[in-house]
């Protein structure tokens, strides 16, 4: 990628903190995930693109 | 989309962010979440203030630090950075109440030609599932990352 494309990204530059990889495996928002699960499960998804 | 953003930290594999908004309520630790659903490849994102004593999170505390559209900005970068990492991932976003998902869907009107340059977005109305188009009522959204190559 140019320095051209680089400033032009709007990807943030992430610090990595090793102290929040305990977290990624947990469930932080289980009403949430159970509300997503839930309507993922009884409606269904679009048709996304498949980009492979 | 060139708006302020707060600095991001995650864990190594970008499915936790934390930031700190700071305002007239003073510091106030923030946290993105990405987990993945039951459906292969679907992530949900959570969003809420993290108690910095407790470890606790809250997805319904309103916060009123006055800088809410740096806040999401803030949020909609993570959105970025998880799916430079994670291309194929499709995240369903819905908010904690009917209220905020409604500030998510004013929030989307008014940057959408920035996202549909960078996402296929979609709204689901209640029982079923329509792209995503301005006056739309949206219960919940998917997001997939369009991807985009570098020509030379």
């Amino acid at each position: 990628m140019s320095i051209k494309q680089l400033n032009n990204t709007k990807t943030p530059i992430v610090k990595i903190n090793p102290a929040l990889n305990d977290l990624a495996g947990k469930n932080l928002f289980p009403e949430k995930l159970r509300k997503a699960n839930e309507t993922l499960e009884k409606f269904g998804v679009p048709k996304m693109n498949d980009q492979k | 989309m060139k708006r302020e953003k707060y600095q991001l930290e995650s864990d190594a594999n970008l499915f936790v962010f934390e930031f700190i908004s700071i305002g007239p309520k003073g510091k106030i630790l923030k946290l993105v979440h990405y987990s993945e659903t039951n459906l292969k490849g679907y992530y949900n994102i959570g969003f809420g203030d993290k108690d910095e004593v407790t470890g606790k999170i809250n997805d319904t505390s309103i916060t009123n630090n006055g800088d809410s559209q740096k806040v999401l900005a803030t949020v909609v970068s993570s959105l970025y950075a998880f799916t430079e990492r994670h291309p194929d991932a499709r995240i369903y976003a819905e908010g904690s109440t009917d209220g905020r998902t409604r500030l998510y869907r004013i929030g989307i009107t008014k940057n959408l030609s920035d996202i549909k340059k960078d996402f296929y977005l979609f709204c689901f109305d209640g029982s079923q599932w329509l792209e995503f188009e301005e006056g739309i009522k949206c219960q919940a959204f998917l997001i997939q990352r369009k991807i985009i190559t570098f020509v030379k």
